[in-house]
């Protein structure tokens, strides 16, 4: 009786003996529905997609330019510091070798000591988390500041709503807070 | 047991990968209320969940002057005076790690 009851597995063992060589090779074929956003996070993150899924455009910041991108197209992620929202950057060909630092500041700044969060990174590929308030007005321009080696500062803006659409469309899905 | 363990391992690191870029940053914050007898106390320290102590901490006037220089204590605190005049809070943790906070911005008491 005891070798009888051996020999006849349980149902749910008889169906994994029959399927389980088919269920392992779906298990293989699960990684593949991940490789296109795999390959597409490898190409941004090393940059051979450019240096962010949507570039803004030039801002100008006097005798220097940098090129703005949003490194990725979507709204600020939470933080425990408050919504974050991550931009890249690359500088002018002529004015790599120039600027000394690159910063990014919601609204204009008052002095250079608060000139918002400062780009780290190549000059032909840098990041910079910027902190986005809650109650960002809309209409928010975007103030990039450089300081050169030669200790000369510069200043230049762009519309948040330029820079990043999908920031606007967060904003106003957040609704205006007090 | 050992392959138990191995796979336990290994979603462990998989979930970390997903959530790793957020957690290596640390941004500087920093918050301040209005504390009874005319004082604001603020707080700062970085979003890994540290402290800030001996970070400097001013108390600026609208015209750039420096109302209160200061530094934060072993508790990472600060508490001063409520300037007369228009100010605001500028958390320096060094270039480009900065918070700064207006005057409109201090909870009441």
């Amino acid at each position: 009786m005891s070798k009888l009851a051996a020999a006849t597995p349980s149902p749910l063992r008889a169906v994994w003996l029959k399927w389980r060589f088919h269920i392992n090779v779906l298990l293989l074929l699960v990684p593949l529905g991940f490789m296109p956003k795999y390959f597409a996070d490898a190409a941004l993150f090393r940059g051979d997609s450019g240096i962010g899924e949507r570039v803004a455009g030039e801002v100008q910041v006097g005798p220097w330019s940098l090129t703005l991108a949003e490194f990725r197209n979507e709204g600020p992620r939470p933080d425990p510091a408050g919504p974050m929202k991550f931009f890249n950057a690359a500088l002018c060909a002529a004015c790599a070798d120039q600027v000394k630092a690159t910063y990014l500041r919601i609204g204009k700044p008052r002095s250079l000591r608060a000139a918002g969060v400062i780009f780290f990174g190549t000059p032909y590929r840098m990041g910079a988390l910027l902190p986005v308030p809650e109650r960002t007005p809309a209409n928010a321009e975007l103030w990039v500041t450089m300081e050169g080696w030669d200790g000369t500062m510069h200043q230049g803006s762009i519309s948040l709503s330029q820079a990043s659409p999908a920031t606007i469309a967060w904003l106003n899905k957040q609704g205006v807070k007090p | 047991m050992t392959l138990i363990r191995l796979n336990r391992a290994c979603i462990a690191l998989l979930l970390c990968t997903g959530f790793c870029s957020t957690a290596l940053a640390h941004n500087p914050m920093c918050e301040c209320k209005e504390i009874p007898g005319e004082q604001i106390e603020c707080t700062g320290g970085f979003s890994d969940g540290s402290g800030a102590p001996g970070v400097t901490l001013d108390v600026i006037g609208y015209d750039e002057t420096i109302l209160v220089p200061g530094k934060l204590g072993a508790n990472s605190t600060l508490t001063f005076k409520k300037p007369s005049a228009e100010f605001y809070v500028l958390f320096d943790a060094g270039p480009g790690h900065v918070v700064e906070i207006d005057q409109a911005d201090i909870q009441p008491q």
